[in-house]
């Protein structure tokens, strides 16, 4: 997939999933299956979930957009019910996460491995801040901050609208640096809150998918 | 399973168990005050047989059997009992307090912490119940530990208290799935599980847990399971009186209970019968193991010794006429430390 370029992407604009600047640009369907049962890390998760679907949702919508700067993601997928609050202990927000390699070969279905991070860019239905997360294999997860990623969610008609943002490069160690000139990777997971969906239990689009970031046009002269 | 150099363990003795809730209260002043806690009760009380708290937790799953993690069921907040708003402003300063009464505000409710308060089983006059305290039961093979995919839970190696590090937990509530006692609760506010923490600050000051020294039946008993000089090795060990809740949860309980023995039946003559228990023997068995009933026999002739004028340590240990040897190494006074709020 491509990030498309912008010549000025105003953030705060682009935050609106609904903004025209993501009408101009063209989506990347990804398919996205459960994770599997035996990656889950406890035998207390996978008894809960020995007979349960694990990720109800299956496609998801992609858009990116980049300045340069700036990258944001548009993400668009189908779940009848919008779950933004935890009213009680049974239920759970719906999520979503875009994944970057941190590191070169960092593997994205254990979520990273020793000194191989992959960084999570996440927004939650019940939370106005993105999460910035950066985890180093299953059940190592830690949010470095609630600033630096930007995500806003809008939810209508049996679907969710979310863009995820952050800067091209940002000024912390584990995170994933980008850059218009090198091609990298990303995943995208999706959590149905309405099916106890949390934790690893999810949908996901599995191993890297490439992603480009399209260069400016050449100065004319 | 994790490994522990010492384990503490609390021993409760349902025969002197009144129900007053005392402990429950000492807990809730002491831990559970504050926001998103209110309708957390670490200590419960509950008459057995009963629905108890929350309500059905005993078919509510989790734990291990043959040492496979089982499923389990995340109990609601309306299980647990929701903490009621009542309509104070109205009846006592709102000039309606002839009008109206004193009731919950909002929803009906349809359960509670001690709903089913005295109601027990059995027909008159040979009805029966008894109280059931309930804490965390600081579990060697903790399933919440288990369940953790963030290893926010941890048995720490001192003592194995469990505990939640709620800077690890995010909130995803796989602990009170697998928890079998259901005795952990999710705060809506904070976004973090929280339970009994076997009150750890005063426990490292040699201080016994709340609910076991403000406890007026002199019920609970506090120490190390390793500590033979001490009541609960006596009692686990010795004697073998006291029995975990539900062993076959798998989780190998640090909480441990003496059997309720109860008065004899009356026949229908109205003359004592002493043929069959008042309490059935089955369901002490589903609570407490088949062990229950060698307990039972154990104690039996026990307070038949002393009532022949013969001594008995077991009974002396139950009676705890001297009331700091039942907590072991935590007896000192809590009013002799100055606490500072963190």
């Amino acid at each position: 997939m491509k990030a498309h370029y912008l010549a000025k992407l105003d953030l705060d604009a682009a935050l609106d999933p609904q903004a025209k600047l993501w009408q101009d640009v063209g989506a990347t369907s990804l398919k996205l299956d459960g994770t599997p049962l035996g990656l889950q890390p406890t035998g207390a998760i996978r008894a809960a979930w020995a007979d349960k679907q694990i990720g109800l949702v299956d496609n998801v919508g992609v858009k990116a957009v980049h300045d340069g700067q700036n990258l944001a993601f548009h993400l668009v997928w189908r779940d009848a019910t919008e779950n933004r609050n935890t009213v009680d202990n049974t239920s759970f927000p719906d999520a979503a996460a875009v994944f970057l390699p941190a590191a070169a070969g960092a593997p994205v279905i254990t979520m990273g491995a020793p000194n191989l991070p992959v960084n999570a860019w996440y927004w939650r239905a019940d939370d106005l801040r993105g999460h910035h997360v950066v985890a180093e294999g299953i059940g190592t997860t830690d949010t470095i901050d609630y600033k630096t990623v930007r995500a806003r969610g809008f939810w209508s008609q049996d679907h969710w609208h979310v863009v995820i943002a952050r800067a091209l490069r940002v000024d912390s160690p584990r995170v994933a640096q980008l850059d218009a000139s090198i091609s990298s990777g990303f995943s995208v997971a999706i959590w149905d809150g309405s099916n106890g969906e949390r934790a690893g239990i999810k949908s996901f689009s599995g191993d890297w998918q490439a992603l480009k970031l399209g260069a400016a046009p050449a100065a004319r002269t | 399973m994790a490994k522990v150099k010492r384990q503490l363990a609390m021993m409760m003795d349902l025969n002197k168990c009144i129900g007053c809730q005392t402990c429950t209260i000492a807990c809730k002043r002491l831990w559970t005050r504050d926001e998103g806690m209110d309708y957390m009760w670490w200590n419960t009380v509950n008459t057995m047989p009963g629905a108890g708290t929350p309500r059905d937790w005993e078919e509510m799953g989790g734990g291990f059997k043959d040492g496979v993690a089982q499923a389990g069921r995340l109990p609601t907040r309306r299980e647990f009992g929701e903490a009621w708003e009542f309509n104070y402003q109205e009846v006592f300063y709102g000039g309606k307090g002839k009008d109206t009464h004193l009731k919950v505000v909002g929803d009906e409710p349809e359960w509670g912490p001690n709903w089913d308060e005295d109601q027990g089983a059995g027909e008159y006059p040979n009805a029966y119940y008894f109280y059931l305290p309930r804490i965390c039961n600081h579990c060697t093979n903790a399933a919440c530990l288990e369940a953790c995919p963030r290893k926010a839970i941890e048995k720490r190696e001192e003592d194995g208290i469990v505990v939640i590090n709620e800077d690890r937990c995010k909130g995803y509530r796989f602990c009170m799935e697998a928890c079998p006692y259901k005795k952990i609760y999710f705060n809506h506010a904070k976004n973090v599980a929280q339970k009994c923490i076997f009150c750890f600050p005063r426990v490292e000051q040699s201080v016994a847990p709340a609910c076991a020294r403000q406890c007026p039946g002199r019920l609970r008993f506090v120490g190390y399971r390793d500590d033979e000089e001490g009541p609960i090795w006596k009692l686990v060990e010795k004697w073998k009186v006291a029995l975990p809740l539900h062993p076959e949860y798998g989780t190998d309980a640090n909480v441990f209970y003496v059997p309720p023995l109860a008065p004899a039946r009356i026949d229908e003559d109205g003359n004592f019968d002493e043929s069959q228990p008042r309490i059935p023997n089955e369901y002490l068995i589903s609570l407490f193991g088949e062990e229950v009933l060698t307990s039972l026999e154990v104690l039996k002739a026990e307070m038949a010794k002393t009532r022949d004028g013969k001594t008995s340590e077991l009974m002396d240990i139950l009676i705890a006429r001297h009331w700091p040897d039942m907590f072991g190494d935590f007896t000192r006074d809590p009013a002799t430390i100055k606490w500072v709020e963190a």
